[in-house]
């Protein structure tokens, strides 16, 4: 009904996003016309994030449709074997992912089974700040992202968030990136505009948070110069928002028109080697088949149309896009035709430049650990991948000494 | 106690206070009232806020909406569906704008302002549910509980139909305990996040089963043939529990002290900087008397730190401006456009993001939300006459307008916008609204 479109997990039982230090004096003009003049080098690689907010139920994503466990384990929602999509004699996609099926099929997906980390948390909130801060044992502040951010050179346009709340993922300890909403940019003009930018300066007697308002403000400003022609391109119609059961545990609903920003944006050039989107609702504890389909539906959709969108580009070799959620969801149903909140799950890794097929071992239906999926890939070897194969970066200051690596690239 | 001095310029310390109590325990001053509160002196100001009146006339004079139990939803495509659709529309925006205009109108701000954090505390949907009579009711037993005993108030969460809705309650049974409510309940209400084991989780949720919720309404009744009567070991404690005992024996633990004690200090000292260890709220907690929390937390000296500045959220400084502006809510034009300008900001009453509430700190402050921080202030300032600025002289409005707002000190930065602004009070309205001195509270 009627009004949320944004919806967006945050980080809220120990402290929210860290706040970056004060920003380099940079003057207005100095980085509008960066943003302008440096489009992205053809050829540079480029990381889009999908967060799926509210722990999607891995084992009726990536379903083990040869197993009998799986069905003897959750009679009221597991799927008939004959309506799934095979992607060899054990493993087969939900029937409303034909969009990633076909990328599959073109060698284009990887799928990194089995994948968390050490203890699990079943905590939407901690699990999900595990993830994007990359640090399940202790919390941080600082986003994985963000960390790899804070060692970059300054500039706003490098990691851009869709919509209007910045996630954890993208804050550093030193900077963080940007948020984009959607629906274009209305900046001031004339005399306030000039004010604005007034109001944008730093100041000696700013405290933390000031500081981090008035960079908000300057980043306005300098995102719009360069993204606004763009944005006024007329925006293709997204499909339906799913309203779903499963609309406790944060998330955007708006995936297919958040990818089409992303895919205008990396067509045009802007100097952004890291994007990040995201879809929530898959909170599914009651009357998961439909709300989870639709939402596995809107993924796939919105990415096979995201992958076609770019082949019109120049730069559809160079786009990595990277899926995973909080955590998987147990492997017996609840009796309320859905499941609770669980352990590990399948993170997808999609581009023309990925080594298409599975990685990671599939968690054994048979011998489960303490009555969950065991976690058999743990998400920072990936992250790792990413950081080192995408992003060219050494991963030590974003992971710390980390040792694993998987070659899906 | 010594507070350290950032600034070459220390700001004052009055000023500071003043307008951190009048925004972190209320919605901020209306036209007049910080200018008063300095002259009363820190003390007087404190008292006075904290102090809830028997009758609060303007929040009396906000008129309750009718907010009716719709029934059950007709089939799609019926004759009746749009009628139905219509009336959940109009009683979901009345209620809206009637929670808005009490925060904007109160005379005195605490009530409202204990309502909102619990909101974002014990933080239910309308999404969800799709029915606006049990958030409404909701809301009432959150404001009734809002300054009351810590223990009554999740006694009746408990039997609250909205929080068990959102929550999957209605679905938990003896034969298949759902573990959501229990979770959450454990994690995000009483205790905090691993207070607790995986175990403890399971125990609890066989101990809230067969609660039933009439959607539409929000009653709650229990259906002891769905109920788990069997006794269970929580935290190391077995016992056959109910909701009612279960209620006492998780708010009665020192963890909950602890817990409760973090969110007050999260939503009104700091979200960014830790809680000590003495922050004094935590001991005046342990009666489990939110009032007694609350007091202590207004006379620690953590609020005359200069460290601890905080966010306003949208909805918060949405109403400082209309206190200020003197606008009312329900009356701009129109709610609909009023809950697209919330919405954009990502903040809209009885529609968290989450059930972990809303963000605070940082996440407020993207440039995004700095487009349609400006966009929000130019809508409403052009509904505004801007009484209390164009009877200022202009020569004394930079200086006069941080009292009108309720702001400790504008920056030389800020002064300067202002100072070329003063003879265009519409702009200079805007700017000081989008100032990160409004947008950020000292």
């Amino acid at each position: 009904m009627d009004t949320v479109t944004r919806r967006r997990f945050l980080k809220l039982t120990t402290g929210a996003v860290a706040v970056g230090a004060a920003a380099p004096l940079l003057s207005i003009d100095q980085i509008a016309q960066a943003a302008i003049d440096r489009p992205l080098p053809a050829g540079t690689p480029i990381l889009v994030i999908v967060t799926l907010y509210g722990g999607n139920d891995g084992l009726n994503t990536v379903i083990p449709y040869t197993d009998p466990i799986y069905f003897s384990s959750r009679p009221e929602i597991s799927y008939k074997a004959e309506t799934l999509l095979p992607l060899d004699a054990e493993l087969a996609l939900n029937p409303a992912m034909k969009g990633i099926k076909a990328l599959w099929d073109q060698k284009k997906v990887a799928i990194i089974r089995g994948v968390g980390y050490p203890d699990p948390d079943r905590s939407h909130f901690s699990s999900m700040a595990k993830w994007q801060t990359a640090s399940p044992a202790k919390h941080i502040n600082t986003g994985w992202l963000g960390r790899w951010v804070d060692t970059q050179s300054d500039d706003p346009m490098l990691a851009i968030s869709l919509g209007s709340v910045l996630p954890p993922l993208l804050a550093g300890a030193k900077r963080s990136g940007s948020a984009l909403p959607l629906g274009g940019l209305v900046i001031p003009k004339g005399s306030l505009a000039t004010e604005c930018l007034q109001l944008s300066k730093p100041s000696r007697k700013d405290s933390k948070l000031m500081a981090a308002a008035a960079t908000s403000m300057r980043n306005l400003f300098n995102l719009s110069t360069s993204v606004q022609p763009v944005l006024k391109a007329p925006a293709p119609v997204s499909p339906d928002l799913p309203t779903t059961n499963g609309g406790n545990a944060g998330g955007d609903s708006n995936l297919a028109q958040q990818l089409d920003v992303v895919a205008k944006l990396i067509a045009a050039g802007s100097p952004t080697k890291v994007w990040s989107v995201s879809l929530g609702g898959f909170d599914t504890h009651a009357n998961e088949a439909n709300a989870q389909a639709e939402l596995l539906g809107v993924v796939s959709d919105s990415l096979s149309r995201f992958m076609g969108q770019l082949k019109a580009t120049t730069r559809s070799n160079d786009v990595t896009v990277m899926v995973y959620s909080e955590f998987g969801r147990r492997v017996v149903g609840n009796g309320s035709q859905g499941t609770d909140h669980g352990t590990s799950g399948p993170m997808f890794v999609i581009g023309n430049a990925v080594k298409g097929g599975f990685y990671g071992e599939q968690p054994s239906l048979k011998n489960l650990y303490k009555n969950d999926l065991a976690v058999t890939t743990d998400f920072r070897d990936v992250y790792a991948t990413v950081i080192e194969k995408v992003l060219k970066s050494p991963i030590e200051p974003t992971l710390g000494k980390w040792s694993g690596r998987i070659n899906f690239l | 106690m010594a507070v350290k001095r950032v600034y070459s310029h220390p700001m004052n310390i009055q000023r500071l206070e003043t307008s951190r109590l009048f925004n972190r325990f209320g919605f901020g001053p209306r036209p007049g009232e910080f200018t008063e509160a300095l002259k009363n002196g820190v003390a007087q100001t404190r008292t006075q806020l904290l102090t809830v009146p028997a009758v609060d006339a303007g929040a009396a004079a906000v008129v309750e909406p009718e907010i009716t139990d719709l029934g059950r939803r007709p089939a799609a495509n019926s004759k009746e569906i749009l009628p139905f659709a219509i009336a959940m529309r109009f009683q979901s925006q009345q209620m809206v704008m009637w929670w808005l205009d009490r925060m904007a109108l109160s005379d005195n701000g605490l009530t409202e302002k204990m309502t909102w954090f619990w909101h974002g505390h014990w933080a239910t949907s309308i999404q969800k549910l799709n029915y606006p009579l049990p958030m409404f009711k909701q809301n009432q037993t959150l404001r009734t509980h809002s300054l009351g005993n810590f223990t009554t108030m999740t006694k009746s969460m408990l039997n609250d139909g909205a929080l068990q809705f959102w929550l999957d309650g209605h679905e938990s049974t003896v034969k298949a305990p759902n573990e959501n409510l229990g979770r959450e309940l454990m994690e995000l209400f009483v205790l905090g996040v691993n207070r607790y084991t995986e175990d403890d989780v399971k125990s609890i949720s066989r101990v809230l089963t067969g609660y039933q919720v009439a959607r539409s309404n929000g009653d709650v009744t229990i259906n002891q043939n769905r109920r788990d009567k069997s006794a269970v070991t929580l935290l190391g404690t077995t016992s056959a529990f109910t909701g009612d005992s279960v209620s006492e024996f998780l708010t009665a633990r020192e963890d909950a002290t602890t817990f409760i004690a973090e969110r007050l200090w999260y939503r009104f000292i700091s979200s960014t900087e830790e809680m000590p260890a003495t922050f004094s709220a935590k001991s005046a907690f342990a009666s489990r008397d939110i009032a007694a929390a609350v007091t202590a937390m207004a006379n620690d000296s953590a609020i005359r730190d200069e460290r601890y500045a905080m966010v306003k959220s949208p909805v918060e400084w949405f109403i400082s401006a209309c206190r200020a502006l003197e606008l009312t809510p329900s009356k701009l034009k129109t709610p609909n456009q009023l809950l697209n300008q919330l919405d954009k900001l990502g903040q809209v009453p009885f529609n968290p993001p989450s059930v972990g509430g809303w963000p605070a700190g940082e996440a407020w402050l993207s440039s995004a939300t700095a487009q349609y921080r400006i966009a929000f202030a130019t809508w409403l300032i052009k509904q505004s006459d801007l009484r209390v600025l164009n009877e200022l002289p202009a020569r004394q409005r930079v200086l006069k307008s941080a009292d009108w707002l309720g702001v400790a000190e504008w920056s030389p930065r800020t002064q300067a916008a202002l100072r070329r602004s003063i003879n265009d009070p519409k702009q200079f309205a805007l700017l000081a609204l989008c100032s990160p001195e409004y947008i950020v509270n000292a």
